[in-house]
């Protein structure tokens, strides 16, 4: 396991590494401010950051805008704010946190945030997926239905004129159905 | 409620609303004991807003609509009763540039093109937050000037603390963020403004009050207090005789934590008062929405509604009638 933590206090990263002991292989490496360079380079497979860390933001940006390679990011709660560990794992805030006082929660509180964030990671994906699907269902629908208007097709043959559109390009039948649209489009001078 | 009320904000001068009505018992004269907590990121002021860990928040105007929608965190219904300030940012860009203000950008797109013949880095621009104004106002300008900003430059979050320092370093070459930030910039010598909010977007909203709905629903009269209190710090931190004085307030360590100077600099372009600023109209929240919806931010299928519900303009009236 990769671990990258970012944070001010020497001492409390050195808690990580205590908590994680046993996982092997491990490479747990502390920084007190955030470095892009350097965490590419290093590519962790989890980031723990300090809740006073004001690279906070610049973290939380990364993992959602790097969909190529995004990774969950765990919080590190100082002892002077007792219960929002508790608090935020409870409403289900997307960072996670660790209380830092106690070293043997750690390795528990990490393996949570990283499964936890590869099933909302997969959800997403899959939510994208559905999303993209339907658009296209729908287009494959339109571009029928002007093959049956204009062509004067009865609808199995609409479809099959386009998937042999679909076979003979190559490309996805959503994408061949949105070129016909547009073509139309095109034709009829909606587009100029 | 027994123990003291907890507000969080973050270190900029558009924070004066909360820390001026601290500093000068204007909570106080209300009956609220107020605790303020200077926080280091957007992200943990929205998170312990959420759970409660703060009551209350200075928070960017647009983070608390996304927050509302569930859009970069788990949804959370928020209300914004009162903005805090306006027209406190600006884009500031490295003096190693060689280029003045430019607040069409007319000369960052030559720029631009230049360093795609010389096959050099896209330009990177740092800004405080995803959902922010600062990023809507960065895209604003880079769009005036013919440029994507999504393929033309690169964009990046960063701590405003931090800005002149990733200037200096070359990891950035401009940054939009609030004041006293761009100051700090120009004065450490590294950077120099190119435009400022009120040239790019005049009046556009940027900070709030925020607090959950659920607490907004429990606690009416606190917030009605809260709403009073801070409307009197903003309306006190306008006026021209006592800017020296908020310069001063804002610069000791446990506020801003800079240099008087830089402070005093900065807040010559912050607006917290006058023309009804204070008002979080729904016209800003539609504005802001636009521009989320622009910048491929907001899914199609958002509950818009819900997030106009966000911002609360009768609760404001409701203050400010009394204040």
């Amino acid at each position: 396991m990769r671990v990258l933590v970012i944070d001010p206090d020497s001492a409390r990263a050195a808690l990580v590494a205590e908590g994680l002991a046993g996982v092997d292989p491990l490479e747990v490496r502390h920084r007190p401010v955030y470095d892009e360079a350097e965490a590419l380079a290093f590519a962790p497979d989890v980031v723990v950051v300090a809740t006073e860390s004001p690279d906070r933001d610049t973290i939380d940006s990364l993992r959602d805008a790097s969909l190529a390679n995004p990774r969950p990011v765990v919080m590190f709660v100082d002892r002077s704010e007792p219960g929002l560990a508790e608090a935020a794992v409870r409403a289900g805030v997307a960072a996670y946190v660790v209380d830092g006082l106690a070293p043997g929660r750690v390795r528990g509180v990490l393996e949570v945030a990283m499964s936890r964030f590869q099933l909302m990671n997969q959800l997403r994906k899959d939510l994208d997926k559905a999303k993209a699907d339907l658009v296209s269902r729908k287009t494959i629908e339109r571009a029928k239905a002007l093959l049956m208007k204009e062509r004067g097709l009865e609808e199995a043959d609409a479809y099959k004129l386009l998937r042999k559109l679909s076979m003979d390009t190559g490309r996805p039948l959503g994408a061949v159905a949105a070129d016909l649209l547009a073509f139309a489009g095109v034709l009829k001078g909606d587009a100029s | 409620m027994n123990r003291p009320l907890k507000l969080g904000f973050m270190p900029l001068d558009d924070a004066a609303g909360l820390i001026v009505a601290k500093a000068l018992g204007y909570f106080a004269d209300e009956g609220l004991d107020v605790e303020l907590s200077r926080e280091a990121s957007w992200a943990t002021i929205r998170d312990k807003v959420a759970v409660g860990a703060l009551d209350g928040a200075h928070m960017l105007a647009p983070m608390v609509l996304a927050q509302s929608l569930g859009i970069g965190s788990e949804a959370s219904a928020m209300i914004a009763p009162l903005a805090l300030a306006t027209d406190g940012a600006a884009i500031t860009i490295s003096t190693r540039l060689g280029l003045g203000p430019i607040p069409s950008g007319i000369g960052l797109a030559d720029l631009v093109a230049q360093r795609r013949n010389m096959d050099a880095s896209l330009l990177t621009f740092g800004v405080v937050f995803p959902f922010s104004t600062h990023n809507y106002l960065l895209r604003l300008w880079v769009a005036q000037a013919g440029l994507d900003p999504d393929r033309d430059v690169r964009i990046v979050v960063a701590p405003p603390p931090r800005m002149a320092e990733l200037l200096a370093g070359g990891v950035i070459e401009g940054f939009c963020a609030g004041e006293p930030w761009s100051a700090v910039a120009v004065n450490a010598g590294v950077g120099v403004v190119a435009a400022r909010a009120a040239a790019i977007a005049p009046g556009a909203p940027d900070k709030v009050f925020g607090v959950t709905r659920a607490w907004a629903e429990a606690n009416p009269q606190i917030l009605q207090a809260l709403l009073r209190a801070m409307l009197r710090g903003l309306a006190w931190a306008d006026a021209p005789a006592n800017r020296k004085a908020l310069a001063a307030l804002l610069a000791e360590p446990q506020n801003v934590g800079v240099a008087s100077d830089a402070i005093a600099a900065g807040l010559r372009h912050v607006v917290f008062h006058r023309g009804g600023v204070t008002r979080p109209d729904r016209t800003q929240a539609t504005w802001l929405l636009d521009q989320m919806r622009r910048w491929g931010q907001l899914p199609s299928d958002a509950d818009v509604q819900a997030a106009l519900a966000v911002y609360a303009p009768e609760m404001h009236d409701q203050a400010a009638a009394l204040a």
